[in-house]
């Protein structure tokens, strides 16, 4: 990269790109960095930085709504719509260091999806630029609005390639009040399996359920978000469905078990599947030497270790499921690596013509998404 | 009228020889007519043909008749739709998915159910009903409107305050682009590689083509339902109410409002034995049992802090079917009390509730009609109701300005022109208050990308019909447009 421009406005930002787009200059853009390597790279000579645009723009708080500028902190936006109790309900990794936008052009993830939905279900608006320095808006600051295209869906991970997210719009909830999580250790994956689907069948409220693999077997994490008198009468229904198995109250570090799936030597892959399959990709992992941690949604992140053909064989088997594997992190010094995304299925000529009619002359983030798109 | 030869293409599509019982493709004049509207019967327009495909492949033959011709399309399901995104197109083509009605899969263990298009909305829930499941979008509509038409208007409902809306519970869809070729968007495993194509589909409003199949969640059936009725002497008082049970961090099945006259009018109607109040307030509470009790009694308080004067718990699943069934018979009961009635569907941020309802009162005064109003107030969705009488001369077009005005009023608020009826026919002139020109340019490049000949439900959702250019970008005149051989109307 020979350059980084970091826009402090919107105004700054459209200019920029409608002259990159004269030029017909590629640009890499870029939020703080953090998944910058999740997608293909991008032979670009000039980075856009989003972090000039930052803060919380608006905190609605008696509607639960807020517009946060993209370039802000994760962590710095919650904070600060923790001072009236409310959040956006999204654990995605790195949240200290993220940005709001690199979140959503990535759509990233975690636990607590199961509860509140991805990102899709908590943006109602988004503000975005354009290849051609077209400012535009869609949906709005209400939770409830079916008025035109809803582009903000379409800009929710689709890593830059069709405009830079200026503003997000969210929808937001109350902080949990009351919370106890429990883990369940086993050294075989059915009879984990087995309380999983029992869990997902019940009528107990979940925050979180995950799986994931550990030194002496397997294990899964559930977290119950109640009134606190319900909480006793949960963790006793999941001490019962649980039998023989016995429930100990869980680590504080389980719900961030994810980050330590990317270490440096190691490769990271995200793998989807229903969450029924979830029981055949985990022995899958554990049996090649790799660690992972899967939720109940039916995303699983796992850590490899750095060889093409491990990443190869646990595609296919997901991709068998109906799933796909995304390789989000592999070690620099090790040649051959595998293609990051697999291959989408149908609608590909679509994607690209959507490209086409947002960015025809490829300047944003050109290659880094699926299909060298 | 569409040529003979072409007719004879269409009915070729969906296999029907002129022989059988049941005809596939209608043509006669007089049941042409059944199409000619949905439930916005103030606009209707006569379709050339209407085809009843039965299944997918003949769905994607008689798309690929009107794509060879440059003949317009209109998907149909139910036709239980208030914003005219059914009408027909003159001279074009209507689809009705009326024969493909079944449930093709149940998937518990992923709790997932497989559809065709024309399936009825509660018959989803009926299906998975006795293993505790149901799925959650639930429009008022729902025992007569489908699936297909759900996931053309996004739409929403009593319950989507805590479950979503129609886009948060479908999860892959077969697709039949206006090119007449198949496409699968999003997939059964979350996160599908690519655009998320599926989120923009869905509440497109059949602009974009045509679902075949449609992967549907379900949901677990909480433990515990209870529904609270409370009777305050102003709305004030009750909106102050519905925010003091979010700002404690409560997020309840369903908050409905329905004012003086609208809930007079559901009484008439369905007999739910609503107390007369000037705003009366129904709660609906779901989850553990134990919680659900805790939470009612603190719901009950709020109630009565803000003054309401009755707060009535439904003790049986009886009388809280009877309560529901007074609020989904609102708009239908408004029959009752004015010959004639204009349904609107505006979007405002919650708190500014009081503040809007007393400007649509001062509005409505100004032209001497009556506003009955019922809402989703949990999430700020109004609908109200421009009464009138059509036999008077003049009183119609000054009722369809009053519910357009109402409308700008929620844009002038913070809010959006639809919550959950979509654009249509009715709302296309209030898209371009709502947005401005870069926003509707944005939009029609992905109407571009999916339909450059705007073969599917043309004329409707934008405000200017915009032709798809070779050039993608700000509008610029179509070179055709300046030629003088097409033109935009």
């Amino acid at each position: 990269m020979e350059q980084v421009v970091t826009p402090t406005n919107l105004e700054e930002l459209s200019s920029l790109l409608r002259t990159c787009n004269q030029q017909q200059r590629a640009v890499e853009i870029l939020g703080a960095g953090t998944r910058r390597h999740w997608g293909n790279p991008v032979a670009a000579t000039l980075g856009i930085q989003t972090t000039g645009l930052s803060g919380v723009q608006e905190h609605s708080w008696q509607d639960l709504t807020a517009t946060v500028a993209a370039g802000t902190p994760w962590s710095t936006m919650q904070q600060a719509l923790a001072q009236h109790g409310q959040c956006v309900a999204l654990d995605p990794l790195f949240a200290t260091r993220s940005t709001v936008g690199g979140v959503v052009a990535t759509n990233d993830s975690g636990a607590l999806r199961l509860r509140y939905g991805s990102l899709r279900d908590l943006i109602i608006g988004i503000t975005l630029v354009l290849a051609d320095g077209t400012v535009a808006r869609s949906g709005g600051k209400v939770v409830k609005n079916v008025a035109g295209y809803d582009l903000q869906k379409l800009m929710t991970g689709a890593y830059g390639t069709l405009g830079v997210i200026a503003a997000v719009n969210f929808r937001l909830h109350p902080l949990p009040r009351s919370v106890a999580s429990w883990t369940v250790g086993a050294t075989e994956i059915a009879p984990l399996d087995a309380l999983r689907h029992a869990l997902a069948d019940s009528t107990l409220v979940m925050e979180a359920l995950q799986l994931r693999t550990t030194s002496s077997g397997f294990a899964l994490d559930v977290q119950f978000g109640a009134l606190a008198s319900t909480l006793q009468d949960h963790a006793e229904r999941l001490h019962f469905l649980a039998r023989p198995l016995q429930p100990v109250p869980a680590a504080a570090e389980v719900w961030q078990l994810r980050e330590q799936l990317f270490a440096p030597e190691q490769a990271t892959a995200k793998v989807t599947c229903q969450p029924a399959q979830l029981a055949a990709l985990l022995p899958l992992i554990a049996n090649s030497g790799g660690t992972a941690v899967a939720q109940q949604t039916g995303t699983l992140l796992a850590a490899l270790s750095a060889q093409p053909g491990l990443v190869t064989q646990l595609r296919q088997r997901a991709e068998q499921l109906g799933g796909a594997l995304q390789l989000l992190a592999w070690p620099a010094e090790v040649a051959e690596a595998p293609p990051r995304w697999s291959e989408p299925r149908g609608a590909i000529a679509l994607m690209r013509e959507i490209k086409r009619q947002f960015d025809p002359q490829s300047i944003l983030n050109p290659g880094r998404f699926v299909g060298g798109i | 009228m569409l040529p003979t030869a072409i007719l004879d293409e269409l009915r070729n599509a969906v296999g029907d020889h002129g022989d059988g019982p049941q005809r596939s493709v209608i043509t006669a004049q007089n049941q042409l007519q059944t199409y000619e509207c949905d439930g916005l019967t103030n606009f209707r327009v006569l379709p050339a043909a209407v085809v009843l495909p039965a299944n997918a492949q003949q769905v994607q033959a008689v798309v690929q008749v009107c794509a060879r011709h440059g003949i317009p399309f209109v998907a149909r399901g139910a036709g239980t739709g208030l914003s005219g995104g059914a009408l027909p197109v003159e001279g074009g083509v209507v689809l009705s998915f009326a024969r493909m009605n079944r449930i093709l899969e149940i998937d518990l263990a992923n709790q997932r159910v497989i559809v065709e298009p024309g399936v009825i909305n509660t018959h989803v829930t009926d299906a998975v009903a006795a293993q505790g499941y149901f799925f959650a979008p639930d429009p008022s509509s729902q025992t007569v409107c489908t699936l297909g038409g759900n996931i053309a208007e996004n739409s929403g409902g009593a319950h989507c305050l805590k479950y979503g809306f129609t886009t948060t519970h479908v999860v892959a869809m077969d697709v039949v682009l206006p090119s007449g070729e198949v496409v699968t968007l999003g997939s059964s495993a979350p996160d599908a590689p690519g655009y998320d194509l599926l989120g923009v589909f869905v509440g497109s409003e059949g602009t974009l083509g045509v679902a075949t199949r449609i992967t549907l969640r379900i949901v677990k059936r909480p433990e515990a339902v209870q529904v609270l009725l409370a009777a305050f002497d102003t709305v004030a008082d009750a909106a102050q109410t519905v925010s003091d049970v979010i700002a404690v961090g409560m997020l309840p099945a369903a908050m409905e409002m329905m004012d003086r006259l609208s809930a007079a009018a559901s009484e008439a109607a369905a007999h739910p034995n609503y107390p007369v109040c000037e705003a009366l307030l129904l709660i609906e509470l779901d989850g553990p049992e134990t919680e659900v009790n805790a939470q009612m009694q603190q719901v009950t308080e709020l109630c009565q802090r803000n003054r309401s004067w009755e707060v009535r718990v439904a003790r049986t699943a009886a009388e809280r079917a009877l309560i529901w069934k007074g609020r989904k018979a609102a708009f239908a009961a408004m029959g009752r009390i004015s010959p004639n009635y204009i349904v609107q569907d505006g979007v405002i941020p919650r708190t500014a509730l009081p503040e809007v309802l007393d400007e649509i009162a001062r509005m409505a005064a100004e032209v001497n009609l009556r506003v009955a109003n019922v809402f989703h107030a949990g999430d700020g969705n109004l609908h109200p109701m421009v009464l009138y009488d059509q036999a008077i001369p003049g009183q119609e077009e000054i009722a369809l300005d009053l519910s357009y005005r109402i409308l700008y009023l929620c844009v002038d608020r913070g809010g959006s022109i639809t919550g959950e009826h979509g654009v249509g026919k009715e709302k296309q002139q209030a898209m371009g208050y709502m947005f401005a020109e870069p926003d509707l340019d944005t939009m029609q490049r992905v109407r571009c990308a999916f339909d450059p000949a705007s073969l599917a439900n043309p004329g409707k959702v934008f405000p200017t019909p915009r032709l798809c250019g070779e050039k993608a970008g700000p509008y610029t005149q179509h070179p055709l447009q300046a030629a003088g051989i097409a033109e935009i109307f």
